[in-house]
């Protein structure tokens, strides 16, 4: 887990890269990397690679990256974790290539060597790198196929940037400044902002499951190498699969299976605990596998006491009964207003959430922890949001002739109102349905022209159209991809990334796994919503009933009662936070 | 001491239980303490092979239901160990005994049995012996038996197979002059989509084109699989042999270069030990119980039958090591005589615990 920097001057009248350029965009990561850090400029100044580490496989001085082979040949600068690098390298051995260190970023170094770009279909892993192979005169750079790891490029046609976060591209003042009104528009409409858009015009995602080259003429050979639609259809296909184990023992296997990869680590590693099926099951699984509990924790808050969203009590219960080394933190309004400037400065783009990982991570950190497991991405898999029962009524009902014209009347609920106009199309009905604002509140919020241009700019409808291709093939496998390709994606993986890093944290998502979807597509697509239950189950000794069967709570934090949000007709206030957020960025 | 099998094929019969259950007969009854072992078949479709010292086959219980049912009745009560074949026989070996030793193969112990009753009777059972561990952890996983689990995987007659040139017969009849053969070989039937054929004809477009597959049996999926190969423009370099004599399967095994079967419902994947005893490098699935017929990639490579990436890579590297056939030591691992004695460690165990 790192954050890391490349800069290539490809362009023939490009100037030098610079190394006060390439250290004050490292610099500006400093907290994603304590332990070390360093840059390399390549002999003829167009390449600059820079680097900071979090160490947490092979600690030793022979992790620092930027790393080269051990030809001295190629180089990389690599952010976030390859859990199956011991088998790749054992297949490496055999095929002849040599090694330096025991880190996974050499592995990446030599199965790129012998695999090219096809090499990312072969990770199971978050991350995001980039490898400079002068014989070809070619930067390769690729990010993980859900997104977990961040990577943002500017390029100005001339000169190729690449970093962990949008604030470090900017660290130097090279990059402009300049605000895209499609990413502003993206944030007012989905409280965060899509990618490949960012809030900046001159920068971009490299979108997930993305791998890309530039060369001397520019970027080239941009691959999609993975998608989520795509496995669910897949899954559909497969069907077969999905009967011939009983569903909780089959995801006993998988899901510990990712787990073990995930506990892969030279440190210790923690465990976020909440009330709800998934962390409580993980840390089970996790139990179950390596023989103790992980430490664990959970987040209190006073103005939660005595309400369902008060996830402590069951957490510190369950905590007793599987017998893990708990802390139950307490988070005050004083804290909260004190840590706010230090939140909105590690806020790496504009978004309405991350607050709660910030500070679970602030109490995995005082813990003395530098890696924690969340499960962070259970709803999406085992569709357990609203969204999975929502949405497909939407789109059934706004196809009823003026069924969406008599609920918006009779509710009088101004996206009730909109039904008609969105609602019946499963896109339309997303949008509906996890909208922050609607279209045409737009105009009142970044103003007419510029919401008519963000708005046309983004395409949202087409954007979000674009995630459910190939068609997942059912209404489960569609709201799926839908919310673990856009929710999930732009929203609570970022956050996490970056509010977790701010405290030098690295969490990671055993439920978040390219590798454990493509085995459980079968599955989900014939157990559909019944996965969560199964997953409850899945422990040797499954999941209590006082906790499996829960009503579900968010993972919040009562930002209504710490600033005062004012009413702004939902009941979690976040568009008034939203208003609050964006006035940082202004 | 004597052993009542209680089984559905054994001698006489085809296919890898028949197979398994004519070594474990065998192999109980070359202990120096049994004196006998009654065999109760269900079906027998071929000629009897020679029966071993100490065996009373029922030949007569396989002529139907009745004669089955009745075969069990006769078989008497003086039995020391009853061994039940099958899950699926569990409510018929009621009538001898409360508390078979009942052996485990795959699919078929995955998940629970459809007849409530059977899942009762598993209650009572003296012993589960698993074919692999992944269907002994299946099995203990919604049956919740703890009681003696062990486990008894395959064995191979090395000694019938062997490294053969490729006949050039079968090279001829299936058009593979000058190719490189790729090899799955198993039932064609729809009813058993997750034996990896459909992931194999997904890879071989981006393989070379010298590259055949090798699709060795027949049923009633192979018109599916003809059309796939057909829509992924791949339909001259995919050979279906249908159904094959048995005596050729070693000529068959011999025209591979590499045998993949990246499946998902291998119990334990006989197939793979087939292949190995033809020096026949090998693929297996890490998500069935090829993993543990290739020795958890100490016999042959390792992939997730998910990932095409996977598929493509080993395939790749198997072709490209270059290092001939060789029947690789590790192998002896499942010799007969490492089966016998396991077989008799079982039985010991089976008589100290009584």
């Amino acid at each position: 887990m790192c954050g890391i920097a490349a800069v290539f001057a490809y362009g023939t009248s490009a100037p030098s890269v610079d190394r006060d350029e390439i250290e004050a965009i490292t610099e500006r990561m400093r907290p994603r990397g304590p332990d070390a850090g360093g840059t390399w400029i390549s002999p003829d100044t167009r390449v600059a690679l820079g680097a900071r580490r979090l160490a947490i496989i092979d600690l030793s001085d022979e992790g620092t990256q930027p790393m080269t082979d051990v030809d001295g040949e190629l180089r990389i600068v690599f952010n976030g974790e390859i859990y199956n690098y011991r088998e790749l390298r054992a297949r490496l051995e055999r095929l002849g290539a040599r090694f330096h260190s025991t880190t996974d970023t050499e592995v990446l170094l030599q199965l790129y060597r012998h695999d090219g770009a096809t090499m990312v279909e072969l990770l199971r892993g978050m991350f995001a790198f980039a490898i400079w192979d002068p014989r070809a005169r070619k930067l390769f750079v690729a990010r993980d196929p859900y997104g977990i790891k961040p990577l943002y490029i500017a390029d100005d046609g001339q000169t190729f940037r690449a970093a962990s976060t949008v604030k470090a591209l900017l660290a130097d003042g090279r990059v402009g400044r300049a605000h895209d009104p499609a990413g502003v528009a993206g944030f007012w409409l989905m409280g965060s902002v899509p990618e490949p858009r960012t809030i900046f015009e001159s920068i971009r995602a490299v979108e997930a499951g993305t791998s890309l080259f530039v060369g001397e003429r520019g970027i080239h050979d941009v691959r999609r190498y993975y998608s989520i639609a795509a496995t669910f259809e897949r899954g559909v296909q497969d069907e077969a699969a999905a009967h011939l184990v009983q569903p909780p023992v089959l995801l006993r296997e998988l899901v510990t299976d990712s787990l073990r990869h995930h506990l892969v680590s030279d440190v210790p590693v923690g465990a976020f605990l909440s009330s709800g099926i998934d962390s409580t099951a993980l840390v089970a699984l996790a139990t179950e596998a390596t023989g103790q509990p992980p430490r664990t924790v959970t987040l209190r808050f006073e103005e939660f006491q005595g309400r369902d969203s008060d996830e402590a009590p069951l957490a510190d219960r369950f905590a007793k009964q599987i017998g893990s080394d708990h802390v139950t933190r307490l988070v005050t309004r004083d804290e909260f207003a004190a840590d706010l400037p230090r939140l909105f400065d590690a806020m790496d783009q504009p978004t309405i959430d991350g607050t709660n990982t910030w500070f679970v991570s602030k109490a995995a950190a005082e813990r003395g922890l530098k890696v924690a497991i969340s499960g962070l991405g259970g709803d999406e898999l085992f569709g357990s949001y609203p969204s999975f029962r929502d949405l497909p009524r939407i789109v059934a009902a706004a196809r009823v002739p003026l069924a969406a014209a008599v609920a918006g009347y009779v509710t009088r609920n101004p996206k009730a109102s909109a039904m008609g106009r969105y609602g019946s199309t499963w896109p339309g009905a997303y949008l509906l349905k996890r909208g922050l604002f609607l279209p045409e509140d737009l105009p009142k919020l970044m103003g007419v022209d510029a919401a008519h241009e963000g708005l046309r700019q983004l395409a949202m409808l087409d954007h979000i159209g674009e995630t459910i291709q190939p068609d997942p093939g059912t209404p489960f496998g569609r709201v799926a991809a839908l919310e673990a390709s856009l929710y999930m994606r732009n929203q609570l993986l970022r956050d996490t990334d970056w509010a977790s890093m701010a405290h030098s944290l690295e969490v990671r998502t055993p439920l978040v796994d390219a590798t454990l979807l493509r085995q459980i597509a079968p599955l989900l697509m014939v157990e559909k919503q019944r996965c969560k239950q199964h997953f409850a189950d899945s422990p040797r000794t499954p999941l209590p009933a006082w906790l499996s069967s829960r009503s579900k709570t968010g993972f919040t934090v009562p930002l209504t009662e710490w600033m005062q949000l004012r009413p702004d007709g939902t009941s979690t206030r976040m568009r008034s936070w939203a208003q609050v957020v964006m006035e940082q960025w202004t | 001491m004597r052993i009542l099998h209680v089984g559905t094929d054994s001698f006489g019969g085809y296919g890898g239980i028949a197979l398994y259950n004519r070594e474990l007969i065998a192999a109980m009854a070359s202990h120096p303490s049994i004196d006998e072992v009654v065999v109760i078949p269900r079906i027998i479709v071929g000629a009897l092979e020679p029966l071993p010292e100490k065996v009373t086959f029922v030949t007569a219980a396989a002529s139907g239901r009745i004669a089955y049912v009745n075969a069990l009745r006769n078989a008497g009560n003086g039995f020391d160990l009853v061994v039940c074949a099958h899950v699926n026989l569990l409510p018929i070996v009621r009538l001898v005994t409360k508390n078979p030793l009942l052996m485990l193969y795959g699919i078929e112990a995955w998940k629970p049995l459809r007849d409530p009753l059977s899942n009762r009777l598993l209650r009572n059972i003296r012993g589960a012996i698993s074919i692999s561990d992944i269907t002994r952890d299946r099995f203990a996983g919604w049956s919740h038996y703890d009681g003696l689990s062990l486990l008894l995987p395959n064995s191979i007659r090395a000694e019938w197979y062997g490294i053969r040139p490729k006949n050039p017969d079968l090279v001829q009849r299936y058009h593979l002059e000058g190719k490189r053969v790729l090899m799955t070989l198993g039932r064609v039937v729809a009813a058993e989509r997750y034996k990896g054929f459909d992931e194999v004809l997904d890879v071989l477009p981006d393989l070379d084109r010298d590259i055949s597959y090798v699709i060795a049996g027949g049923g009633n999926d192979v018109p599916r699989l003809q059309r796939k190969a057909a829509s992924l423009g791949i339909a001259d370099r995919v050979v279906f042999t249908g159904l094959f004599p048995e005596n050729e399967k070693a000529d068959l095994y011999n025209l591979a270069d590499v045998y993949v079967m990246p499946s998902r419902g291998e119990g334990f994947g006989f197939v793979f030990l087939e292949a190995l005893a033809c020096g026949v490098p090998v693929i297996a699935s890490r998500l069935d119980g090829g993993r543990e017929a290739v020795r958890h990639g100490e016999l042959g490579q390792l992939v997730d039958p998910t990932s095409r990436a996977e598929i493509r890579v080993a395939v790749r590297d198997a072709l490209a090591a270059g290092t001939g056939k060789h029947i690789p030591e590790g192998l002896d691992f499942f010799s007969y005589a490492n089966f016998e004695r396991r077989t008799h460690a079982i039985i010991d165990a089976l008589a100290a615990n009584a």
